[in-house]
């Protein structure tokens, strides 16, 4: 066994140590810190001339903003959900996993909180939202969704940093015990916060990292339902439904699932880590997949029938939705994220790299078609007809969604390059255990 | 006068071990000791008497504060001290007052958990005396090492070093005391 244990931690701990990672990751990140360029410009520009360079009017006021905000927030809750559900069921996958799907949770995370924050206008009084006793007087209103947003973005940055960092402090150690640098030491070294592997340490940072993974589960439920509130409370008719959280929360994980998939397919083949992250694994994660797009068009069927049995405008709406101006998107949206993820029923497709690349992509494209369907078709026809208008995104929104692809890559790409990807204490263990049992 | 060591700590190679000897240094009569490991071992953890029930007690605790502060916030602002009416609403609206409720418990009980662990542990501590031990580093690997702390009553440097080298273990150290 101790072989074994040595063969994990030199595969994992040495990809972080390694002084040479070669050219694809230098040009990837070449490639990320650019779009990270363009995002600063756009921020700044937006900073500086305002949110009028970007193409949303009355009635589209969020346009780009809010689409690109649901997309990244779907994609957080559904990496964290997946990852407490690995940790909680104790299942073998999760020593693969689910330390990368904190990552893409919290990489998620940050790049959503920029746009509720940029689309305020005037940024820099973002701290308006909090209750402090400011000298208007005024205190935020808090039967507003907006601010129920609030506290649920930080709160889901706060708890999934946490939970990532305090996983990661074990191996952190590790990094320290093996760095042949000075510098590395020092490093890793200060991350790792002097753990020393004490049995009595571990006791109670296992008990502590379940209760936190337990606690990931119904904040991610709230915060996809709050994301759907924001919709749900106005008047608009398309939107004005009491499906929207359950129709956020089960396209969100979906959409979450597929990003997990996409990085373990990718990690499995660029870092060569096909032993621990294995076929079985990969399998296991393309039949979850899978299941939550039958979930997904499950609830476009609802959607339907929920149109269907509603009075006149909220049904005109919904089938302007699906027949109008945007009916491409919608339509685009059953392709990408329910229609193509059926390859997956095959055996070879669950098990194949460009499969998993295909369909991880597929179901995030889709997903994103859905929230531009129900954000931007759904505003289309409201009660007044003389605000029925398109909406298209300008340039400074297009580099702004662009810019935080870029930052979420490059955080991934420094992710991988820095830290352990895999558990390396987790899979230690599961590998003691084969070995005992 | 040379210094009280800190410990004397054995060197293992597989859990089982380890946990033999701790077991038989319990029976020895010891109660100040440690063991390392790459990993967590329950079983151990267990016949060394840790219980970890104060983790869910802080957590539910801190969730109970978040919650009523947040609360009791929300109520107080919007109710008392700068009264809105929003389309004749009531003031205490509650069901608009749950949500931020819910989240801002689950993140002071999520905090307040981890935060605490750290606090439970003593962490950061970046220095500690197991670390001058040549060869402790692997106990983030793929070694197990049991430390009899020099405070035990029992502790008798050659005896307690004569006891360790019983168990069987790879290798046998002192653990110099630091400062």
């Amino acid at each position: 066994m101790s072989g074994r244990a040595q063969a994990v931690t030199s595969t994992v701990a040495d990809v972080a140590l390694s002084r040479r990672f070669g050219w694809v990751w230098w040009i990837a990140l070449l490639a990320s810190g650019a779009l990270v360029l363009l995002l600063g410009y756009t921020l700044i520009s937006v900073a500086i001339l305002g949110v009028g360079v970007w193409g949303v009017n009355i009635p589209f006021v969020w346009g780009f903003d809010l689409i690109n905000y649901a997309w990244w927030i779907g994609i957080a809750n559904g990496a964290s959900l997946f990852a407490a559900i690995l940790v909680l069921r104790r299942h073998g996958l999760r020593t693969a996993v689910n330390r990368f799907a904190e990552g893409v949770a919290f990489f998620a995370v940050i790049c959503a909180g920029i746009f509720p924050i940029v689309h305020l206008g005037r940024p820099w009084l973002f701290y308006w939202v909090f209750p402090y006793p400011a000298t208007f007087q005024v205190w935020p209103q808090f039967r507003s969704t907006l601010t129920w947003d609030f506290w649920a973005i930080s709160t889901h940055a706060i708890v999934t940093s946490l939970l990532w960092y305090v996983g990661l402090i074990p191996d952190l150690a590790t990094l320290r015990d093996r760095a042949r640098t000075r510098a590395a030491k020092r490093v890793y070294g200060v991350f790792a916060l002097g753990w020393r592997g004490s049995v009595r340490h571990w006791a109670y940072h296992q008990r502590a990292y379940r209760l936190v993974a337990i606690l990931v589960l119904p904040l991610i439920l709230i915060m996809q339902s709050t994301v759907a509130f924001e919709f749900a409370v106005t008047l608009v008719p398309d939107w004005h439904e009491t499906r929207q959280p359950l129709h956020f929360v089960a396209t969100g994980l979906a959409q979450g699932l597929s990003i997990v998939l996409l990085v373990a397919v990718l990690l499995r083949w660029g870092l060569r880590l096909g032993r621990y992250i294995d076929e079985e694994d990969v399998d296991l994660l393309g039949r979850l997949v899978l299941a939550s797009a039958l979930v997904s068009g499950y609830l476009y069927l609802d959607e339907i029938a929920s149109a269907l049995l509603a009075e006149r405008i909220p049904q005109e709406a919904t089938f302007n939705r699906i027949t109008g101006d945007y009916a491409g998107l919608y339509w685009m949206s059953i392709v990408y994220s329910i229609v193509i993820p059926q390859l997956l029923w095959l055996k070879a497709a669950r098990q194949s790299t460009v499969a998993g690349i295909f369909v991880g992509i597929s179901i995030g494209v889709g997903i994103w078609f859905d929230r531009f369907s129900i954000i931007i078709g759904g505003l289309q026809t409201d009660y007044l007809p003389s605000i029925w208008r398109t909406y298209a995104p300008t340039l400074p929104e297009t580099g702004l969604f662009l810019g935080t692809l870029g930052l979420f890559a490059a955080l991934l790409l420094l992710f991988v390059r820095f830290l352990p990807v895999v558990s390396m204490f987790e899979t230690r263990h599961d590998e003691h255990e084969e070995a005992s049992s | 006068m040379t210094q009280a060591p800190y410990g004397v700590m054995a060197e293992f190679k597989t859990p089982d071990a380890l946990l033999a000897a701790v077991r038989s240094a319990k029976r020895a009569g010891y109660t100040r000791f440690d063991a390392y490991s790459p990993f967590p071992l329950p079983d151990l953890a267990e016949e060394l008497g840790v219980r970890t029930t104060v983790i869910p007690w802080i957590a539910f605790v801190a969730g109970l504060i978040g919650a009523g502060l947040q609360y009791g916030a929300q109520y107080w602002m919007n109710a008392v001290d700068y009264p809105l009416n929003v389309g004749g609403r009531p003031l205490d609206s509650w069901p608009a007052f749950i949500p931020a409720t819910l989240i801002v418990a689950i993140l002071w009980a999520g905090a307040a958990t981890l935060i605490g662990l750290l606090l439970i542990l003593r962490l950061p501590r970046l220095h500690h005396p197991v670390f001058a031990v040549h060869g402790f580093e692997r106990a983030s690997n793929d070694r197990f090492f049991l430390c009899i702390l020099g405070d035990d009553p029992l502790f008798e440097d050659n005896e307690t070093r004569g006891f360790l080298e019983a168990q069987s273990p790879m290798i046998v150290r002192e653990v110099p005391a630091c400062g």
